[in-house]
C-alpha cells in the first residue's frame, strides 16, 4: 500500500506573471509524500516553498497569472491542466490547508461554529445540524477546552494559539488525505509553538494523513518530519529522510543552515553564525548553481551550468552540487 | 448594550441642544427686519407705527435668550409657534409635510441600497472587466450630475417622451417614483464604490485565502465571506448619504410640487418666515442625529468585534 506516493511532483516550474513582472519562484522541483508520512520542505523567506505548495491547487492572489509546467499527481490524478472547477473540488475535500498567521486566517465576523460546520456541509454531504455535531466533534479533537461554548465564539475572543487549532479542525473537517501546513507555529509564542506541532503530529498519525510542512524552523523539522527537502533560490539543494539530512547535511547551503542554528554551549554574546551574503532575485533563471556567489566550496564550474540533484554516496539522499558529488565519486 | 446605547443617547441628546442653539442664532442673526415684511404680508402700508406694532406682537423686543428660551420650550413640547406669513400653526403644516419628506426619504434609501449592492456586486464579480467598468462609469455619471438636473431628465424621460409616470404631485406610489429614483441617483453612485472597495478590499483578506483553501466557490465567499464584513461600513456610509437626503429634498420637492419639509424650509426662507425656518432646521438637524444613533446601533449589531467592546 506504500507503493504509491499520494503527492507526487516531478520537475515542478512556477513562474508568475504580474503586470508589470514576470519571476519564477519554483524552478524544476521534485518530491513525493506517500500516507501517513509527514514531509518538511525547508527554506529561507522568498525560496518559493509556499508557492510551490499552493500554486499547484489554484490558492494564488488574484491578479496574478501563475503558468505551472512539470507535473504535480494527487491520488495519482494530474493537477496540471485541471480546470479551476476541478481543482476547487480537491481543496477541503482532499487537501486540508493551514495557514501561517491565524490572526488573520478567520473571518472576524463570523461564528467559529459555522466557520467549521460550512467544511462539513460542503464536503461531506451531511445536513446542517449533523454539521454543527461534527464541528464540535472536531474542536474537541484539535484539544480545545469548553468545546460548546467556543464554536458560539467569534475569532477575535481567542487567542493565537487557540485560533490556530481553530484553523486545524477546518482543515481538518473535510476529511482529507493530505495536509498542508504554511508555516503552522511561526506566528505563535514559543510555548505555543510546541503545543500546536505536537496537535499536528498527532492528528496527521492518528488520521493516517500525509503531511507537508513548509517552514523554516529546523526544530520543527526535526521534531515532525519524516523527509525533507531544502530549497535555495527556487530550487531544492538537498533532500532525503530527516536524519541523514540533519545528522549529515552535505549541500553546503544546508550545512549553513543547520550551523546557523544557536546552540546551548555558544558562549553568552558570541556573534550568530548566518550564511554570507544574501540570496539572488528570482527574476530570471540563473544559469548555474545559485548559491555560488556565497559558497565556500565554489570553483568556477559552479557558475557554467546548474547543478543536477543526483544520489549521493547515500542512496537515500539526494543533493544538488558538483563539488560534494565529486568527492563522493572520487572517494 | 445598554450603556452603549444610554450614552450615544446622552451624547445626542448634547448635540440636539446645541444643534437648537444654533438653529436660533443663524435664524435671529439673519438681515432685514421681519416686522416690516409682516406687516406688508397684512396688506397695512408699513408705516413706523404698525410695525412697532407688530414687533411687540410677536415679541421682537424680548432679549435673545428670553426669546430662544421661549421657543425652545415651545418647541420641546412640539409646538413651534404660528407662520408668521401664513398665521397658520407650523406644527400642524409639519405633520402633513414631515410624512411626504419620509415617504420621500424612506423610498430613495430603499432603491439606493439595492441600485449600489447590485452596481458593487457586479464589478467585484467581474473586476476591472466590462461590468466593472460600467458600473464605475455609471458611478462617476451619476455623483457628477446635479440633483435637479436628473429630475429634470427623468421628468423628460418618463412622463414627456415616454408618459409613463406622472411628472408632479403626490398621488400614490405611482406619483413616488420619479421622486424617489432622481434622489436616490447620488447617493447609489456613492454608495457602489463604497460596496465596490469594500468587497475588493475584503476579497484580498488572509481569511479569503482560508475559504477559498475549504473549496468555496467565488459566489459563496463573496457573499458569505465578504459580505458580513462590507455590513458595518455600508451602513455608515448609508447613514451618511440618508441624512444628506434632507437637503435634496429641497432642491426635489419643488421639482416635482411635492408639499414636504423641503419645500416648506425653502418658502420659508424666501420669505423669512422665521417659525418654519427654524422647526424645519431642528427637524433636519434631529433626524440626521437620530439617523447617526440608529446608524451605530446597527453597526453595533453587525459588527461582534464592536460588540465586544460594549457588552
Amino acid at each position: 500500500m506504500h507503493d504509491e506516493p499520494l503527492l507526487e511532483v516531478r520537475n515542478l516550474t512556477v513562474n508568475l506573471l504580474t503586470a508589470k513582472s514576470a519571476v519564477r519562484p519554483v524552478d524544476g522541483v521534485s518530491y513525493s509524500v506517500r500516507q501517513g508520512e509527514c514531509l518538511a520542505i525547508v527554506g529561507e523567506s522568498g525560496s518559493g516553498k509556499t508557492v510551490m505548495n499552493f500554486a499547484p491547487l489554484g490558492l494564488m492572489p488574484t491578479g496574478v497569472t501563475t503558468m505551472l509546467s512539470g507535473s504535480v499527481k494527487l491520488e495519482g490524478r494530474e493537477l496540471i491542466g485541471l480546470p479551476e472547477a476541478e481543482i476547487q473540488k480537491l481543496r477541503g475535500k482532499s487537501v486540508g490547508f493551514i495557514f501561517q498567521d491565524p490572526m488573520s486566517a478567520l473571518n472576524p465576523v463570523r461564528r467559529i461554529g459555522r466557520q467549521i460546520a460550512e467544511m462539513a456541509e460542503l464536503h461531506l454531504d451531511v445536513t446542517p445540524r449533523a454539521a454543527e455535531a461534527r464541528a464540535l466533534e472536531l474542536v474537541k479533537l484539535v484539544g480545545i477546552s469548553d468545546p460548546v461554548a467556543r464554536l458560539r465564539q467569534y475569532p477575535h475572543e481567542l487567542s493565537g494559539g487557540l485560533r490556530q487549532r481553530i484553523v486545524i479542525a477546518i482543515a481538518l473537517a473535510g476529511e482529507p488525505k493530505l495536509l498542508i501546513a504554511d508555516e503552522p507555529t511561526t506566528a505563535l509564542d514559543v510555548t505555543v509553538q510546541a503545543q500546536i506541532l505536537r496537535l499536528l503530529k498527532d492528528v496527521q498519525r492518528r488520521l493516517n494523513m500525509a503531511m507537508v510542512l513548509i517552514t523554516h524552523d529546523m526544530g520543527v523539522v526535526a521534531g515532525a518530519a519524516d523527509n525533507i527537502v531544502v530549497m535555495y533560490a527556487a530550487r531544492a539543494a538537498e533532500c532525503g529522510p530527516v536524519d541523514k539530512v540533519l545528522v549529515s547535511p552535505r549541500h553546503p547551503y544546508t550545512q549553513g543552515l543547520i550551523n546557523a542554528i544557536p546552540r546551548r554551549e555558544d558562549p553568552i554574546g558570541s556573534e550568530f553564525r548566518g550564511l554570507p551574503g544574501i540570496p539572488p532575485t528570482l527574476g530570471a533563471p540563473i544559469k548555474g548553481c545559485a548559491l555560488a556567489p556565497r559558497c565556500e566550496l565554489a570553483v568556477p564550474a559552479c557558475s557554467n551550468s546548474r547543478p543536477p540533484l543526483v544520489r549521493s554516496d547515500d542512496s537515500a539522499v539526494l543533493v544538488a552540487c558538483p563539488v560534494v558529488n565529486q568527492g563522493k565519486a572520487a572517494a | 448594550m445598554i450603556h452603549f446605547i444610554s450614552k450615544r443617547l446622552k451624547h445626542s441628546l448634547v448635540l440636539l441642544f446645541m444643534a437648537s442653539l444654533v438653529c436660533f442664532t443663524l435664524v435671529v442673526s439673519a438681515p432685514g427686519n421681519v416686522a416690516v415684511l409682516i406687516a406688508e404680508l397684512r396688506g397695512a402700508v408699513a408705516t413706523p407705527g404698525y410695525v412697532e406694532q407688530v414687533a411687540e406682537e410677536i415679541g421682537l423686543h424680548k432679549p435673545l435668550l428670553m426669546r430662544y428660551v421661549d421657543w425652545l420650550g415651545d418647541a420641546v413640547r412640539g409646538d413651534f409657534g404660528i407662520s408668521y406669513r401664513t398665521g397658520t400653526n407650523v406644527s400642524a403644516d409639519l405633520a402633513n409635510r414631515m410624512f411626504v419628506t419620509g415617504t420621500l426619504i424612506a423610498g430613495s434609501a430603499v432603491i439606493a441600497t439595492l441600485i449600489s449592492l447590485a452596481l458593487g456586486f457586479l464589478g467585484a464579480f467581474w473586476p476591472y472587466k466590462l461590468p466593472d467598468r460600467v458600473s464605475r462609469g455609471l458611478a462617476l455619471l451619476g455623483a457628477s450630475t446635479p440633483t435637479f438636473f436628473v429630475g429634470a431628465l427623468m421628468i423628460y424621460a418618463f412622463s414627456v417622451t415616454f408618459q409613463l409616470l406622472p411628472s408632479f404631485g403626490f398621488n400614490g406610489p405611482k406619483s413616488w417614483i420619479l421622486p424617489w429614483l432622481t434622489v436616490a441617483v447620488l447617493p447609489a453612485a456613492v454608495l457602489s464604490r463604497v460596496v465596490r472597495v469594500g468587497l475588493e478590499e475584503a476579497m484580498t483578506s488572509p481569511f479569503v485565502l482560508t475559504a477559498k483553501s475549504k473549496g468555496l466557490g467565488r459566489t459563496a465567499i463573496l457573499f458569505r465571506e465578504a459580505l458580513p464584513n462590507i455590513t458595518p461600513l455600508f451602513i455608515n456610509a448609508l447613514g451618511t448619504q440618508v441624512g444628506l437626503m434632507t437637503a435634496t429634498a429641497i432642491i426635489v420637492e419643488p421639482l416635482f410640487a411635492w408639499q414636504g419639509l423641503g419645500d416648506y424650509f425653502l418658502a420659508g426662507v424666501r420669505f423669512r418666515d422665521f417659525m418654519v425656518v427654524q422647526a424645519c432646521l431642528l427637524i433636519f438637524l434631529t433626524f440626521f442625529i437620530v439617523v447617526n444613533l440608529i446608524v451605530d446601533l446597527a453597526v453595533l449589531l453587525t459588527d461582534p468585534r464592536i460588540r465586544r467592546q460594549w457588552s
